[in-house]
């Protein structure tokens, strides 16, 4: 047949239908049943333009004698679009088609480990988004292809360098499986929205596997991923607040690491006295208060935003804005462990910190921190490994680090507050207390055999607790210059402002991808 | 009856009220001890405390009942 443009393009007319039926009416109406929008309308929801890339993928649907009965469109939505004015690679599996599963039935994958999604914010140098929804591997496709194929075959490593390169930010949304979870955690912040479940394998494979029979929210439901396991960052009520929290960290971030953050609008003064820190620090130094309402009172206002809030609960980790800059924020906090710093506090802290590292932001860090946490379950969750590797992360991050000494610093823990190696600035507060360990505890310790042989044990004991309270005054150290500088605390934003300004002319100067002067992690 | 439970581990370090005593929403009715911090426990609503479930220098977990108070 001759080529006509009228018969051309109502071919393409009838290639798009067929691509925005997406898996047919009765799927769209179960996944609308179960609460769930489907990826094209994820993609209507968060971005104001979208260009798709692959409409037309797709593959012959068959009957059982192997004739094509009809076409259905990939398992797979991805594109070019717009985010808040931001260009941004954007896909997400259609739950619809195959339940998500990867595109082994085309010559090239859309999405997933190295799909053109990947390939797209790579060569382009911008954010990934991501609605994770997918049951990963799928053992049909082998049947499909004619043979087996390891997984091997295929490389992550797209994945992995893009970490190092834009912001990825990923949505749980319904279930994510297999190598979908994989994909999922592979990003710089994660949701998961209320009802969704992640796994390595589901009910049946535990089933298969163990003999066990267990509820798949249960085995990784959102809760237990946000608040046990810490796989994913945020829970969300629901698909909307997915997208409003996607949006907003991404306003904190960069296009990609050769660029500084986007600065924030200065309307908050930068003197603003913070009066509100003398209500919230009480002058009982056993009584706890929130560590996040004296964060929130340094920082712009409203610019405040949590990652990770339900779990590593010692440590409050979030983004905020200073005078406009986007910093991340790290806070002990006293409500929880005494702010003593666990396996898995340590953990959020150092992909925090990388994260911030990674993206120029320069980390304020809150300190009121009695230590690595002690016990035997925190000896069994590895305290000492994980606290050492939080050292690490600070050592190694490549941003100015600007540490404010509310209350507690003792031990351990405090070399993952500073950065001596670099300009090591502490600003410390009349409230702050530090020493290698906490007077108490220190005195029986170290004093035990000279306080047994006292002829007043309790009283030689006393007497040494109170030489050593009267050398632990932080001012003493403060005139020797064992602490940068000591302030009112309601000049700390005013006297933070300055420096993170000065400091970005270092910044400036030391953009794209990090160093990494250490290549392996202890 | 509302039961006030423990928000984390620790131990009981002061009992404020006595049972029968009347209590406002957000009065402190008992202080926990818990890696040397105090943590004050607060009751729920205005009312009557129907009953103490813990002494001082119990020790407790998360979770653990504490005390019962009437409206």
């Amino acid at each position: 047949m001759s080529f006509t443009w009228k018969s051309a393009l109502e071919k393409l007319a009838e290639h798009r239908r067929i691509a925005e039926a997406l898996g047919g009416p009765e799927r769209v109406r179960r996944q609308h049943d179960q609460g769930r929008q489907t990826i094209r309308e994820r993609i209507e929801a968060i971005a104001e333009t979208f260009t798709e890339v692959g409409e037309f993928a797709g593959f012959g649907v068959r009957d059982a004698s192997g004739a094509e009965v009809g076409r259905l469109s990939s398992s797979y939505v991805c594109g070019l679009a717009t985010i808040d004015g931001r260009q941004v690679a954007l896909g997400g599996e259609d739950f619809t088609v195959r339940a998500g599963a990867p595109q082994t039935y085309l010559d090239r994958y859309k999405g997933g480990m190295g799909g053109f999604v990947e390939d797209l914010a790579h060569s382009y140098r911008i954010p990934l988004v991501m609605f994770m929804e997918g049951i990963g591997g799928d053992v049909s496709a082998q049947d499909e292809v004619g043979h087996s194929y390891l997984v091997s075959s295929m490389s992550w490593k797209r994945s992995l360098d893009l970490l190092g390169e834009v912001p990825v930010l990923v949505g749980v949304l319904g279930s994510a499986a297999g190598g979908t979870a994989g994909r999922a955690v592979l990003s710089h912040f994660s949701v998961i929205s209320s009802g969704s479940v992640m796994f390595a394998g589901g009910p049946p494979v535990v089933r298969r596997a163990l003999g066990q029979e267990v509820d798949k929210h249960e085995l990784g439901g959102a809760a237990m991923h946000t608040s046990v396991s810490g796989a994913i960052d945020n829970l969300v009520a629901d698909e909307d607040e997915a997208i409003r929290q996607i949006r907003t960290v991404l306003g904190y971030l960069p296009q990609n690491v050769w660029e500084l953050p986007p600065r924030g609008d200065r309307t908050d003064p930068v003197d603003r006295s913070c009066d509100a820190i003398l209500d919230i620090i009480p002058e009982n130094r056993r009584r706890p208060y929130r560590m996040r309402d004296a964060m929130a009172e340094v920082v712009d206002r409203d610019s405040f935003f949590e990652m990770g809030p339900e779990w590593g609960r010692s440590v409050i980790t979030a983004f905020a804005r200073i005078d406009g800059i986007p910093v991340g924020l790290i806070g002990n906090n006293p409500m929880h462990l005494a702010g003593a710093l666990d396996a898995s506090a340590a953990e959020k802290q150092i992909r925090f910190t990388d994260l911030c590292s990674t993206f120029h932001l320069p980390i304020v860090h809150f300190v009121d921190v009695p230590g690595f946490m002690v016990g035997p379950e925190a000896e069994r969750g590895g305290v000492v490994r994980w606290g050492m590797r939080a050292i690490q992360a600070l050592v190694e991050a490549e941003v100015p680090v600007v540490t404010i000494h509310v209350r507690k610093a003792y031990g351990m823990a405090v070399s993952a507050t500073s950065d001596p190696d670099d300009l090591g600035l502490r600003i410390a507060w009349p409230s702050a207390e530090w020493g290698d360990m906490p007077i108490e505890g220190g005195v029986e310790a170290g004093f035990r055999r000279e306080i047994e042989k006292a002829d007043d044990p309790e009283r030689f004991r006393r007497e040494v607790e109170e030489r050593l309270l009267a050398a632990s005054d932080p001012w003493k150290t403060v005139e020797a210059f064992g602490m940068e500088m000591m302030i009112d605390p309601r000049e700390t934003r005013r006297v933070a402002a300055q420096f993170l300004n000065a400091s970005l002319n270092g910044m400036r100067t030391r953009l794209g991808p990090r160093e990494k002067p250490w290549s392996m992690r202890p | 009856m509302n039961d006030v439970t423990a928000e984390l581990t620790g131990s009981v370090w002061k009992v404020l009220v006595a049972e029968g005593a009347r209590v406002e929403a957000d009065e402190e009715i008992m202080i926990l001890e818990s890696m040397k911090m105090e943590i004050p426990v607060v009751a729920p609503l205005a009312g009557t405390v129907a009953a103490l479930l813990v002494a001082e220098g119990d020790p407790v977990d998360a979770g653990t009942p504490l005390a019962r108070i009437a409206e």
